[in-house]
């Protein structure tokens, strides 16, 4: 793609994606499915109100959650150079789960807590996995990464099975299991305001660095020669990206396959290179999200939560990538 | 300057437990000129280039790039001074050729910046230089082989260095390709470039390099010009196998003395 043209289809991608943002204020059962006529804000208080205090910061953080979950998916599926990584999979997602858990059982029911918890656990799963993979004594980086982050995201997900096992069946089983199917339910401005430096910061470095990635995704030794400073840049990346996962998780809950399948479908339209496909993937991933979340508050009466949602679309989306145009794992070199 | 390496008493092990892959190594690199470093496989010919670019530190003496002990220079510095094109170089995703080869701009930019004008031009250059201009938006995983490592050379001139250090470059390629890419090497050293390429073939050796050195299990056997270096003793002893170093029309020839099984 040339760089004119990538230029047009960014443009419009970016322009689509406002329109999805500026649809989706009206869509919701308010007062009925599919949703109001943009006449109401000035007619009605409550449907203003409503679009207000709780569709606006629920449709940035949707929109903020796509962007993070797939610029963060990108980033590790380069610097891992393996294209079927996610953030979930250096323990972010079950660490965070486990501290949300924590909460709900021993500490309060309170959202901010909660949330507090959740980013605290996603975080010590982050630094666990890396202690861990300096630890281990054979393989390369990435295997050592890899092999650690399988090894935490189990302990956590063990020590969540036993407390939803623990968990009162009655009052706190059924707040836990929505959480970890991942929602935007209980988004505020307050929600969006913890998260906002987290996310801020994440996706100002991956776009001032998103040409430096292609270098960080080739070999140690090509890219040593090449002057980069391996260690200290990948992790730089790890840390915000991750970071930034773990707040938009510690709110939303268990969200997986777009930071996955966002990634591979931005390669696909616009080149391997990270330079352009970052940029994409961003826009791509947060209209993705606000669409699945219009879908998820909208379907049915009661909420489906959004995990379940964009796990149905992403998978179904990477079957059809891999069957029909083939996903390319290559081993070669 | 005579020499822009150098390699004194040179010892390396990967671990404190493991086995010693270099020995007591010492070498001098001539400025300028095409080094072959040869030897069978698993004598340590991949780990001297590793601490010759300063991937490596040695666990013993010394190794100097201009006079100068790698950590006197900043990664930068080194960067913009000694280029690898390493064995295996697996590219996990699908860049352009342009796309790959842009990368060797590296060195001259900050993490935070994006190639400019000036580097989409030398990368042009360099693509031209190598004759693979034709091939720039083709996806890496769509050319040949032989193509593939004019590629890697090519991301390597782009990087502008005065020493270049080539792990096999000619490995798995046609004759055809092994001409093409010995050629461009030539040309680069007579252009002033110090070249540094390790081969288990001794007829890719001989055809493009002045300087001349033997390895066999982490120690140095011979070391010279092709006359001292390349005869029929020195490689027999080496690849432990019969061979003999022979003048066909005026150039040098090694060949598998095939008497011994079939005379």
């Amino acid at each position: 793609m040339t760089k004119e043209r990538y230029k047009r289809v960014l443009l419009l991608l970016g322009l689509g994606t406002l329109l999805v943002l500026v649809i989706s204020v009206f869509i919701g059962r308010y007062p009925s499915p599919p949703g109001m006529s943009p006449r109401l804000l000035f007619e009605d208080n409550l449907a203003r109100q409503l679009v207000l205090n709780l569709r606006l910061p629920r449709l940035l953080v949707a929109f903020l959650l796509g962007m993070i979950l797939s610029a963060a998916g990108s980033v590790l599926q380069m610097i891992f150079r393996n294209p079927l990584v996610e953030p979930g999979f250096l323990g972010v997602s079950q660490g965070a789960a486990f501290g949300a858990a924590v909460s709900i059982l021993f500490l309060t029911h309170h959202p901010l807590v909660i949330e507090l918890s959740a980013t605290f656990f996603g975080l010590l799963a982050l630094a666990a996995t890396y202690y861990l993979s300096t630890r281990i004594r054979y393989g390369g980086w990435v295997l050592r990464l890899i092999l650690s982050g399988v090894a935490v995201s189990a302990l956590f997900s063990a020590g969540v099975g036993i407390l939803k096992y623990i968990a009162d069946p009655l009052t706190e089983l059924p707040e836990l299991t929505f959480w970890l199917l991942g929602g935007l339910y209980s988004v505020t401005w307050r929600e969006l305001l913890f998260v906002l430096p987290f996310a801020l910061v994440g996706i100002v470095v991956v776009y001032v660095m998103r040409w430096r990635v292609n270098l960080l995704s080739l070999n140690d030794d090509t890219a040593f020669s090449l002057g980069a400073s391996l260690t200290r840049e990948r992790l730089v990346l790890l840390i915000t990206t991750v970071a930034a996962a773990a707040a938009l998780t510690a709110i939303s809950g268990v969200i997986s396959w777009v930071g996955l399948i966002v990634p591979h479908i931005s390669r696909r339209i616009f080149g391997a290179s990270a330079e352009k496909s970052i940029p994409a993937a961003m826009l791509l991933g947060g209209g993705f999200t606000v669409i699945a979340d219009d879908l998820a508050r909208t379907l049915l009466a009661g909420e489906i939560p959004l995990g379940i949602l964009t796990s149905a679309i992403g998978a179904s989306l990477f079957i059809y990538l891999m069957v029909s145009m083939g996903i390319k794992v290559r081993r070669d070199g | 300057m005579d020499n822009i390496i150098s390699l004194d008493g040179i010892q390396f092990r990967y671990g404190p437990e493991d086995p010693i892959v270099l020995a007591d190594l010492s070498l001098e690199i001539p400025t300028g000129k095409i080094t072959a470093i040869l030897g069978p496989n698993g004598t340590g010919k991949t780990t001297m280039l590793h601490i010759m670019l300063g991937l490596l530190k040695p666990s013993r003496g010394g190794a100097k790039v201009a006079g100068k002990s790698h950590k006197e220079y900043s990664k930068r510095e080194l960067s913009q001074m000694i280029g690898l094109v390493p064995q295996f170089e697996s590219i996990p995703f699908n860049f352009t050729v342009f796309e790959y080869v842009l990368l060797g701009r590296s060195p001259y930019l900050n993490p935070f910046q994006l190639p400019g004008d000036l580097d989409l031009e030398i990368t042009e250059n360099a693509l031209k230089e190598a004759g693979i201009a034709h091939l720039a938006e083709k996806p890496v995983s769509e050319i040949s082989g032989g193509e593939r490592q004019l590629v890697h050379i090519s991301r390597v001139l782009t990087q502008q260095t005065r020493i270049l250090l080539l792990d096999e470059p000619t490995a798995h390629l046609d004759l055809e390709n092994q001409n093409r890419i010995l050629s461009l090497l030539k040309r680069m050293a007579a252009q002033g470039a110090t070249a540094v390429l390790t081969t288990h073939d001794p007829n890719a050796a001989i055809f493009a390099a002045d300087h001349f050195v033997l390895m066999n299990r982490g120690k140095i056997e011979a070391e010279g010009n092709l006359k001292e270096v390349i005869t029929t003793q020195n490689l027999s002893l080496i690849y432990r196998t019969p061979i003999r170093v022979e003048k066909i029309n005026g150039y040098t020839m090694v060949v598998m003395d095939t008497k011994e099984y079939h005379g």
